[in-house]
């Protein structure tokens, strides 16, 4: 048997005490009985026994009461010893030197092993919180690939799963950390995963592997493997390996929960998505047959009874086809900006844009339905440029002044749009003299399909406000409501401005004041 | 007779149209696919396209661009909500103009007769004097009145709104305009055009949010209001 390194200094530790207490007892001897002597070897004995392994000890407790037989015990120089005068010094001695040794041997062990439980009692612990505080697997990962080469190993090694079970082992199926593996020990850890069982040295299971294969488990299945490289020449600790397979087992709980997480999360998404179409659908077979139903009204009118209708009555079935086809349009390219907002799909086409002109596009686009000119449009003088979506931005604009228009009554007076700057925030007002929102429904008119109640008179497809809020948002900015001091509602959007980059002014276009 | 290449696949839609166009007094060659179209506009003299995006065998902008390697009949894109890039690349490509589905009659008719006053049949000069509602541009005495007063204009502010005179009626992309008046270094830079259109507006238009003569197309560019009077 080959004796490592360890024991061979231990034991020449040994015998380097024994000469140095029989060196002692040999300078006193001439002054001290041989009992005194004798304490010298307890005493010896007690203190080797704080450093050295049990067997040690024990082996030191023997060899130091044959020496000190064959040295101090008359006759010196035998081991011949008189029974009736020394065989119970010399039976005490061993005795008392054994105990001690094994004593101290076995509290030594005992505080040792405390220290390593709460150790790794300590360690599982951190691997606890770091997992729970990760978002990723591959986080978690990483975390207990730490964990385990935190411990006396040759080199670790984790296989994760990335999704489910391939029907091979195919080593593109799951990611790999830590050391480099052999062929044999890749197909040991895909053998563990898939028996969700632990193998290897001292586990009953291929022991004669010189390392072990756990499985991380979670409650159904292993999310994967580890694997736990030995010193072929040391004992397997089971110890150890009960603490491996804690941590590892960890991380199984944690790639559960978190598979768990997401699996609700996308459902979550999914029920939401669900509602949105079907509140579409309900839009579109609601309120856009509305609209369809006065066009086709008009037209079949205009198709059988035109002989029979006044020149004036004509004009105003006419009229009617077209703003309701305008309406209708408007409601598609609502409909179309909320489910690509919503969706997250659409990518903003941001650039430095003029209030001014913005405000000018949607006036040209909504004095169609303003023939009274109700709109009075109050911009502060020379406004910074705003850096947003042009056709969005008109889009949310067009929708809260055709809101204002359609729910202040024609007579109640104007609508004003109100632009203007305070500090680094825009500030856009739209603001009409209608009968104003109820407290109650304030917080649910920027939902989809909330119209304003009792207002039947009203058509719209309740997706406006919906849609100004996305664009709002999709901005970085916000839409809100206040009502005003004399009546009706105020719709504030406020967007925090950013500095527009610089310009050079050509020299020539410098204004010379006369 | 004016004649005007309608290529829809909408049947309905086709129907409608060539009506409305032959009310006006048009000649009207009709095409439902890309082939078919192919095919007579290299057979038939033909003066203006009205072309649809969508067709059953290709997108129509494959004709426009073939069209545009040999001659520049005027080719206006008539579409279901096409997206701003789309306008831009489609503007780039040679289109004159194009108009957003659903459209009236009258906003058809008015840029067809834009369309072709910019390139008839008959190669004409550019545009050098526009007259429009108390506006009045004469670019070759580099003159500008506004309601009969003489209007200052930087150097810069005139040779934005010649480049937009020159084009009267029809919109001119956010690139062209920077790349004309500013030189093609300066493409990307719209925050200059923003600044210099306000300025002009304010100059020459009497409400400035609700300009009209300076009108701007989201998105895309600006476009000077079609003319009433307008000579060469």
């Amino acid at each position: 048997m080959r004796i490592s390194l360890h024991r061979f200094l231990t034991l020449l530790g040994t015998l380097a005490c024994l000469a140095l207490a029989q060196g002692i007892a040999q300078a006193l001897d001439p002054r001290v009985d041989l009992a005194n002597l004798a304490m010298i070897f307890v005493l010896a004995s007690t203190l080797v026994a704080f450093w050295l392994p049990a067997w040690a000890s024990a082996l030191f407790a023997l060899t130091s009461v044959a020496l000190f037989n064959w040295s101090f015990v008359p006759p010196r120089g035998s081991f011949q010893v008189d029974l009736s005068q020394h065989a119970l010094l010399l039976g005490t001695l061993l005795t008392v030197c054994l105990t001690v040794s094994l004593l101290m041997a076995r509290l030594r062990r005992e505080a040792s092993l405390a220290a390593r439980r709460a150790r790794e009692a300590e360690q599982i612990q951190q691997l606890g919180d770091v997992l729970r505080a990760a978002q990723h697997p591959q986080a978690m990962t990483e975390s207990l690939d730490q964990a385990l080469g935190a411990l006396p190993s040759q080199g670790t090694a984790l296989m994760l799963l990335n999704n489910e079970l391939p029907i091979t082992d195919d080593p593109l199926a799951a990611q790999w950390q830590g050391v480099v593996l052999s062929p044999a020990e890749q197909i040991g850890l895909w053998l563990c995963l898939r028996d969700n069982r632990a193998f290897g040295a001292g586990t009953g299971l291929h022991s004669e592997l010189p390392a072990w294969y756990l499985p991380i488990r979670g409650p159904q299945a292993a999310w994967g493997a580890a694997l736990f490289r030995l010193d072929p020449l040391k004992n397997p600790d089971p110890d150890l390996q009960r603490h491996a397979q804690m941590l590892c087992d960890l991380l199984g709980q944690a790639l559960h929960r978190h598979h768990l997480e997401r699996r609700t999360a996308e459902a979550r998404a999914e029920a939401e998505a669900q509602k949105l179409r079907s509140a579409l659908l309900a839009a579109i077979s609601h309120d856009f047959r509305t609209p369809l139903a006065s066009i086709l009204g008009a037209a079949s009118s205009l198709a059988s009874q035109s002989e029979r209708l006044s020149d004036n009555q004509r004009r105003t079935w006419l009229d009617q086809i077209q703003d309701e086809t305008r309406a209708l349009t408007a409601m598609a390219d609502n409909t179309l900006q909320l489910v690509r907002l919503e969706a997250g799909q659409l990518a903003l086409r941001l650039d430095w844009e003029s209030l001014e002109e913005l405000v000018g596009a949607v006036l040209a686009r909504v004095r169609q339905r303003d023939p009274q000119r109700r709109i009075r449009a109050r911009l502060e003088p020379s406004l910074p440029l705003i850096r947003v979506d042009a056709p969005l931005f008109i889009q949310l604009l067009e929708n809260l002044l055709d809101n204002a228009l359609k729910y202040s009554p024609a007579d109640a007076g104007p609508v004003d749009l109100v632009v203007r700057v305070a500090e680094d925030t825009l500030l856009l007002a739209v603001k009409d003299r209608g009968p104003g929102i109820p407290v109650a429904d304030r917080a649910r008119i920027f939902d989809m399909f909330q119209r304003g109640q009792g207002r039947s008179a009203c058509r719209g497809s309740g997706l406006g406000l919906a849609v100004c809020r996305a664009i709002a948002q999709a901005h970085g900015g916000s839409l809100s409501v206040r009502m005003r001091g004399h009546g009706g509602s105020s719709f504030e959007l406020r967007l925090s401005l950013q500095q527009a980059p610089d310009m050079l002014t050509p020299a020539e276009d410098v204004e010379v004041s006369p | 007779m004016m004649c005007v290449l309608l290529v829809e696949d909408d049947r309905d839609l086709r129907a409608l149209l060539r009506t409305t166009l032959e009310v006006e007094g048009l000649a009207v060659h009709t095409a439902a696919s890309l082939v078919e179209a192919q095919a007579l506009i290299r057979h038939t003299p033909v003066d203006l396209v009205l072309l649809d995006l969508g067709l059953p065998d290709g997108d129509g902008q494959t004709l426009l661009d073939e069209l545009r390697q040999r001659r520049n009949t005027p080719v206006l894109i008539i579409s279901a909500q096409p997206s701003d890039a789309r306008k831009i690349a489609l503007l780039d490509a040679g289109a004159d103009d194009y108009l957003s589905k659903p459209f009236s009659v009258a906003e058809l008719l008015a840029r067809m007769r834009v369309a072709l006053r910019h390139r008839g049949t008959t190669l004409r000069p550019a545009i050098t004097r526009y007259t429009h509602e108390g506006l009045d541009i004469d670019l070759s005495l580099r003159e500008v009145m506004v309601r009969g007063q003489k209007v200052h204009l930087t150097p810069t502010e005139y040779k934005l709104l010649a480049r937009l005179v020159r084009n009267a009626g029809q919109v001119v992309t956010h690139r062209a305009l920077l790349a004309d008046v500013w030189g093609p270094d300066c493409i990307e830079h719209t925050h200059y055009l923003r600044l210099y259109m306000g300025q002009l507006r304010a100059k020459l238009e009497r409400e400035p949010a609700e300009p009209r003569f300076l009108l701007t197309e989201p998105g895309v560019g600006y476009r000077l209001a079609d003319p009433i009077h307008m000579r060469s």
